[in-house]
Order: C-alpha cells, then structure tokens, then sequence
C-alpha cells in the first residue's frame, strides 16, 4: 500500500550500542508528526523524573505528512526533549529550518529517535537506508560552521548536515543545533546532544515524498503564492506604497521591505533593486522580505548579498552579507541570520558604538560579528534573555555585582570601548566555554536567578532587560501587545518562549486596523481582536482567538509548516478583501495524504497536542515541585506587566498595561475553552478522554493530580 | 569562447536574433558580449553581470532560458516544481534542474564555504547530446521540437547517460530505474520566486533585437 504524507519509517538510534532499526511510524499519524509524534515517543518512553543529561534522556526529530512535500514553508523540523533549563524540567521542542527536514523524509523517515551514550565523539550518517556511526573526535572542539562543513565534505555534496558547537559539547543549557547557514534549533538541544557525545547528523535522501494528488498540491501551492502569501511573518501590504497596491504600512515600516531603490547591494555582478513585487506574481515574491532593512534601515543594502532561507518558501528571509569590515578583525565577513541573533549585538556596549563604513553601520557590522559567533558555538539566546542578562551584568551595578572584580577586569575593555567586535565574540565564547561567573547566564534564567539570589523581584521588575512572561524562566515571544489578553494567554502555556506567530502577523502586518479587524471579526466574531495599544476586557471571542492560535501552533510544528508564515490568515489581495484562508491547512492536508480532512478534524489533532503538553507540564510540575496547581504554579503573570507605564491605567489607548482581575478572567474563559479545570488549570479526564489521553489522565490520577 | 568569436557575437547581439544562433553559445557564460539596453530588460539583467559570469543562456525550442546566478537564493521551488510536475511525488535527487547539490559545498562556492555563491544547474538541451549517444538502447531521442527525452520503455537504468552527460544532469530513479532528463517543460522557471530562472519567449527576442536594427 503506497502511503501518502508520511514515509511510514521511525528511525531509532541507539548510540550506547551503535544500532540502528526502522520501526513503523504510522501508529503516530493521529499526532500528526513532529512535535505531537515527539510528545507521544517522549511521554511513552521517558519518565518525567528523568535529568534530561542522564543516558536514559531522549530526544526525537520529528518531520510531518507535509514536509518536504512541496508545500510552501514545509522544510522544517521539530525536535522534543526535557528542559534542562526551564522551570520544572518538562516537555519542550526545538525547531530548525533550512534544508535538512526535507532530507529526512527523502531519506526514507518521519523522525528519528535518538538514545542512549556513544562512547566518544560521534556523528550520525543517514544515506537512505544506510545509517552508520560514524566517529567526530576530530570534529569535537569545532564551531558548527567548520564541522558542519566536514561532515558535508566527508559525506559528500548531496548531504545536508547538522552540528553542535562548542556550548552544546560543553553541556552549556542555552545551546543550539544548527543546520544550512544560521538555521538553529535551541531550547537546550546542543547539550542533550552533547551529553550523549552525539556532534552532529548528516542526511542524503535520494527518494521522495509521495502524494496523493500532484496536481492539487501544486495547484494549491500556486494558490498560496499568488493570492495569499505576503512578506516575512505574512505581512500583506508592502512597507512602502507600490503603483499595484491599494495599501502601504501604516508605520511605513514591516517585513514586506523591498521596494524599488532597495537593493542587494552587494549581489555578485552588482546591485539587484528589489523593486515592485506584485500580489499574484509567483516570480517576484523573493523580493519582498529584504529582512536586513527591516532590521537596520537603508544602510544594510550596502551589505546585503542576496537573501536566503529555508527549503521549499518563496519568502526569503534570512539576509545573507559580505560585511567587509569584519576581515580586519579576523572576523568571518559572510554572515547570514533572521531574527533575534541579528538584532541585540550593540547592546553588549554599554559605551557606546560607532559606525565603520557607512553611517549608521555599527549595529550591522556587531550584529554580524555576534551573530556569527554564536551560531558558530552554538550558543542558544533563550529569545533574547542572554542579551537582556548580559546587558544588565554589563551596565547595572545590581549586574556587575555578581562579577568577581578579577573576572571583570579579565575582560578585554578595551575593545568594549573602541566598539571592536571582537568584544562581542569574546563575551559569547566565555559563556559557551563556561568560563567565568559571567557564563552562568548560559545556564537560564532560572539558574541564574537562584545562584545569584535574585528572587521573584527580577521577573517583577519594570525594566526592557526583562522580558519574562511567567516566573519560568523564559521571555514573552510576542505578547499582550498582539491585542492584550489573546496575546499573552498562549505565551503562558508553553516550557520555553512560546513561538506562535498567528496574531503578531496580523497586528504588525501594516494593513489599516480596520481591515485586520474586519477579517479577524469575519472569522471569529465581534470583538475577538484589539488595536495594538488599544485593547478593551476579556470576552468569549478572545478566548476562542487565543485557543485557535495555541492549538493551530502545535499543527505546525506537526506537519511541519513555518509558524512565522502560516496559518495565511490575510492576503495581500484587494480582490479578495485581503482575507486570506484558514482552510488552507487541511487542504494542503487532504491533497499531500489522500485522507480527507477538513479544518475541525486538522484543530481537533492538533489540540491532542496541547492537551499533551498540559498534562505532562503537570505531571513535571508535581514531580519536582509537588505542585498540583498549574493556575498558580505555572502560568502566574509576573507583575511588571501589570505595573508598566504609571501615567496609564489598563485598557486605556496607548498602553498594553494588562490588568490583575481581568487576566484572571482570561485565564477562566481559557481553560473553559481548552477542557481544563477553572481553578488549577490541569485537563480533566473528559478533556483527556476525548483526545484519546486516559493514560495522562490516569498518571495524573495516580499523582493526585486530576481535576475532580 | 575566443576573444574573436565574442567580438562577432557582440554584434549578433544587436542584430539579428535566431534560436539557430543563439544555440551556437548555448550553455555558456556570455560574459565579454557587450548587450543592448533593451536586451538587458528582457532578460531582467544588467552588464555589470554578463561581464561578471553571472548570466547564462540556453536556446530551447520555446524560448531562450536565462540562468542569473546572483538572482538563486536556494529555495529549491525549482526541484519542487520539477518532481511533482514529472514525477508527480516531490523529491530533490531525481529533479532535473538541480540547486540541492550546489548549495553548501560545490568546488570554491557554497553556503559553507565562506561566500553565497550558488545557482541551478541547468539542462544544456544539447544540439548532439552526450546522454542520447552514450545511451546503449537509444532511449533518448529528440521529439519533433527538438528536445531530447527519455523513452521509459526502452530505458534500462543503467546510468550511462548520467555517466556521459559533463554536468551529470539525468538521474536515474532507484525507485523505478528509469532515468530522467529535463524535457523543457518550464514548472521551474514558472517557479522560481526571484526569476533567478527565466525564458524569454523567442518572438520576444527576436523583437527586442528588431526594435534595436530600426
């Protein structure tokens, strides 16, 4: 029976015997792959009492039906394991895109378990059916760059790779896998790896992904590229006006960057200007996202190669650079990310910076020396907390005090002061070398609070080096500024930073309020979506929003699509009333697997996943802390996003200052939405029922745990 | 391409415009051929690269095929478009434009090699194909526009047209050992969100170069 979606194969690895076996991955389909297939292996066969750095540690990379299916934004990958940094060690995934998902299918399998200890250094080689151990001591004590770039060399040019760096080998928490070029999974994955001497893994797939309807599929995928997507995070008017478009951003300023006049400055053969890239011209999309604008303005064209990204999205939004600069520090002059490892570089001077070739260059050339750096090492950022931790330490006296005077004067200032990048890599390598006081910010935010006694004060305090959305030890990814209550609900729910994009694409997607509002309203009723800065008291339709993009989350890092592109909830589309289409998912679905499916059945399997993490976060919960109230324990809010902006009281225009009573209310009207009980938060066994769970409910039982 | 054969073509490029001609530099870089403006626009390119080896083109019977290389940014849409439009399954391996292969490590280039320096490779629709001669059963023949394929029937996947081919651009299949060539069906080029891939329609040519005698 030909199978559709899915390949059918679950590779194990066992890395204490060297083994490798296929076993049926099928009986995972109603978790849809991905996280949902990780959370079941997890819960299955680890116990939750288990350190995540102990031999019997897991972890699974899991693809879905939809990777590397063609499918636009389907190369990505999910990895589930135990935190060994956040607050009650409990279930959390890591995710990375670049090429390397798509591989794995091609290779012949939806995911991959890995287990036990290898004895020294080694990397994993899958080549279709062929999986060997293959020894990396010479890779170990190599940046990702390098050993990425052996193993494809050894392997190689049909391989795909991925390494740890320096902070995963050195069992440093915040550590990452990377993968392609500045694509990483974080949340700890580089140390889990590390502790089981595991550097890496290459993959060559010389098969396919089967699916049911070739034809759909593309017919499908053009749709999307010509009538719904937009820029990078599916914003979908562009920046600045275009002859062809009705609308431009409001602000002037969002992800759909290019314009004519921006350009890739430094594209071999010279200047590519971006130009117009109309709605409904599939040739031109690439153009749209030119993230290095969006990041640091006009001056990063003179900088900008091309841009980049993942396998199989039209939308390229890593920007790749020639920073020139960087040669006459010894520093690597290409460098290429997206998001938050491109953007807090300048914050580790508390001097001051100044510019190198251009005017106002200085926040590109540092951001490309840190950034580099620590994709290099490896280093994970915790979205952003390493760069609001090092600031505090670098510019408080409360920071610096948890110093030893002999380490702070080890540190080389005086590049601090002349604005050297090298100051920036240097801080980078101590904390993934765990060298110094300075490097227990490696270890999270919980482990630093504790060692250096902080106290619930530092998640309390009113200050923009703090971040921190529960008492847990991770910041907001997004929040209560995506139209308040909905915003910040689904940011409490997770054990890392929550990493859902369906709302902060349409708030900040610079269409007028009053169209969004009218396609939000359009799909779940009045009152569902607030003004950014202008939110009114929780309502019913909010808690349904907030559910919708919690569970709709979990579908894509499942099947696996790009959560910072999906769901296509608006459309660049005047014809179209620039409403985009929630039932694209399950069509992409029902045309890649041949099983019909409709968008309830695609929220039902995907809630599954919710209901999964909440009942293992319980059951963690009580295992370490014998808590037996998620409510309190878990997702409490701590106060400075109650006590920010003193001039303004909640819900007036121009603050997202949350109220105490009415995020109370929010939490009630969510839990009633997701099957949970009102008052400690935790699924009842009819909730867990339902989704096929009584083995959770019957493991909360036995702890005491279970709603009555 | 001699210094000579540039100077001749510079001028052709201005002049008269046939597929006939341009096959004769089919495939290869026309860095050194000096283009007319209008020319440039068709092809969405500037002389900055056609003088820096970014550009090259390929005569097909539906048009000229224009490869910028400075345009790819590895989204691999053309090896999706290929395998579902021919195969209809998606796979990178059996594609017959191929970008996965190129794009961390390939000689001096690649994303891990310390510059961003990748692009497709292409099928030359060679006028004598090295495939279609080395093939020992005569599965590849031309079809009546000229483009070579691959006859499924007489094909025995033994890999010699892949062997053959300089830039090893047929594929055989393991799943089905057949092999798979490039039979200009354009899925790629339609595609291609950067128009890193493109064909101009050859009455489009040939009426850029008209516009430029008058």
């Amino acid at each position: 029976m030909t199978v559709n979606g899915w390949t059918g194969n679950l590779l194990r690895v066992n890395l204490t015997d060297s083994t490798a076996t296929v076993e049926d991955s099928l009986k995972y389909q109603d978790y849809i792959g991905g996280m949902g297939m990780g959370y079941r292996i997890i819960y299955d066969e680890v116990p939750l009492t288990t350190h995540p750095y102990d031999p019997a540690s897991k972890f699974v990379m899991g693809t879905g039906p939809l990777t590397g299916s063609g499918v636009p934004c389907s190369g990505r990958m999910n990895i589930s394991f135990l935190s060994s940094w956040s607050k009650g060690y409990s279930i959390i995934d890591a995710h990375m895109g670049g090429h390397i998902g798509p591989a794995m299918k091609y290779a012949g399998y939806d995911g991959m378990i890995v287990e036990g200890v290898a004895k020294s250094p080694v990397y994993i080689k899958i080549q279709d059916a062929e999986v060997t151990i293959e020894d990396a001591s010479h890779l170990w004590g190599k940046g990702t760059f390098e050993a990425n770039r052996m193993i494809t060399e050894e392997c190689g040019n049909g391989f795909e790779s991925a390494s740890i760096g320096q902070a995963g080998e050195n069992l440093v928490n915040y550590s990452t896998l990377n993968t392609s070029f500045g694509n990483s999974a974080g949340a700890g994955i580089g140390a889990i790896m590390g502790s089981k001497n595991l550097k890496g893994i290459a993959v060559c797939g010389t098969g396919s992904v089967k699916v049911a309807d070739a034809g759909k599929v593309k017919e499908l995928s053009d749709y999307m590229m010509r009538d719904l997507v937009g820029g990078n995070n599916n914003h979908n008017v562009p920046a600045l006006p275009q002859s062809w478009a009705e609308y431009s951003a409001v602000s002037g300023k969002n992800r759909w960057s290019g314009a004519p006049g921006r350009v890739w400055g430094k594209a071999e053969g010279g200047p590519i200007d971006t130009g117009e890239q109309p709605c409904g011209d599939i040739n031109k999309i690439a153009y749209r996202c030119l993230k290095g604008v969006f990041d640091y303005g006009d001056v990063a064209t003179n900088y900008i190669v091309k841009q980049g990204g993942c396998s199989s999205c039209p939308v390229r939004c890593y920007t790749q650079y020639d920073m020139d600069p960087l040669a006459e520090y010894d520093l690597p002059t290409h460098v290429s990310n997206t998001c938050m490892p491109m953007l807090y570089g300048q914050n580790f001077y508390p001097s001051g910076v100044k510019d190198f070739k251009y005017e106002g260059d200085a926040k590109v050339i540092l951001n490309g020396a840190s950034s580099h750096a620590q994709d290099d090492l490896g280093l994970w950022c915790n979205y952003g907390n390493l760069y609001r931790e090092v600031q505090w330490v670098l510019s408080t006296e409360e920071g610096k005090s948890h110093i030893p005077e002999d380490e702070w004067n080890s540190l080389p200032w005086k590049w601090e002061k002349s604005c050297d990048p090298r100051w920036v890599v240097e801080i980078m390598r101590r904390i993934a070398y765990k060298e110094g006081e300075l490097s227990v910010i490696g270890e999270g935010t919980i482990a630093l609070a504790k060692k250096w006694g902080l106290g619930r004060e530092y998640f309390d305090m009113v200050s923009k080096m703090n971040q921190n959305v529960t008492y847990n030890g991770y910041p907001k990814h997004h929040g209560a500024e995506d139209s308040g209550q909905v915003g910040l609900l689904f940011n409490l729910m997770y054990n890392r930073d929550c990493m859902v994009h369906h709302i902060t694409n349409v708030t900040n997607s610079g269409a007028p309020h009053a169209v969004t509002k009218a396609t939000m309203e359009g799909f779940f009723g009045s009152g569902c979506y607030d003004k950014m800065k202008s939110y009114t008291p929780m309502n019913r339709n909010k808690a349904k929003v907030a559910k919708w993009a919690f569970n709709g989350k979990q579908f894509h890092d499942s099947a696996t699509l790009c959560n910072w592109m999906y769901p296509m909830t608006q459309s660049p589309s005047k014809a179209r009333n620039y409403v985009g289409d929630l039932d694209l998912d399950a069509q992409y679905m029902t045309a890649v697997t041949g099983k019909n499916y409709t968008r309830e059945d695609v929220e039902f399997d995907s809630e599954r996943i919710s209901q999964m993490l909440r009942a293992m976060t319980a059951l963690s919960f009580n295992i370490h802390y014998e808590s037996t109230n998620l409510r309190q324990d878990h997702d409490a809010i701590p106060a400075w996003m109650f006590d920010k902006d003193p001039d303004f009281k909640p819900f007036e225009e121009g603050t997202d200052k949350m109220d105490r009573e009415d995020m109370e209310l929010a939490l009630d009207y969510f839990y009633e939405e997701m099957g949970w009980d009102i008052k400690t938060g935790i699924p009842t066994r009819k909730t867990l029922t339902k989704f096929g769970l009584t083995d959770m409910a019957d493991a909360l039982d036995a702890r005491g745990i279970l709603p009555a | 391409m001699s210094d000579e054969t540039k100077k001749g073509l510079s001028g052709f490029l201005d002049s008269q415009m046939t597929r006939r001609q341009f096959l004769k530099i089919s495939g290869k870089s026309i860095a050194g051929l000096t283009v007319s403006a209008t020319m440039l626009s068709l092809f969405g390119c500037t002389q900055q690269q056609v003088d820096s080896s970014q550009i090259v083109t390929w005569a097909m019977p539906q048009g000229l095929l224009v490869v910028n290389a400075a345009k790819c940014t590895g989204c691999k849409r053309c090896e999706i478009n290929c395998s579902l439009f021919n195969d209809q399954e998606c796979s990178s391996y059996i594609s017959r434009v191929k970008i996965s292969r190129k794009l961390h490590i390939h000689g001096k280039d690649g994303l891990l090699m310390g510059n961003f320096n990748y692009s497709p490779d292409t099928c030359r629709q060679c006028e004598v194909p090295a495939c279609g001669e080395a093939c020992q059963k005569q599965a590849i023949f031309a079809d009546e526009q000229g483009i070579k394929r691959v006859d499924p029937e007489k094909c025995i996947g033994c890999g010699d047209c892949v062997e053959a081919c300089p830039w090893h651009m047929p594929t055989v299949n393991p799943a089905t050992n057949k092999s798979g060539k490039c039979i200009a069906c354009g899925a790629c080029v339609q595609g291609c969100p950067t128009g890193a891939l493109a064909v101009i329609p050859w009455d489009s040519v040939t009426a850029a170069a008209q516009e430029i005698v008058a």
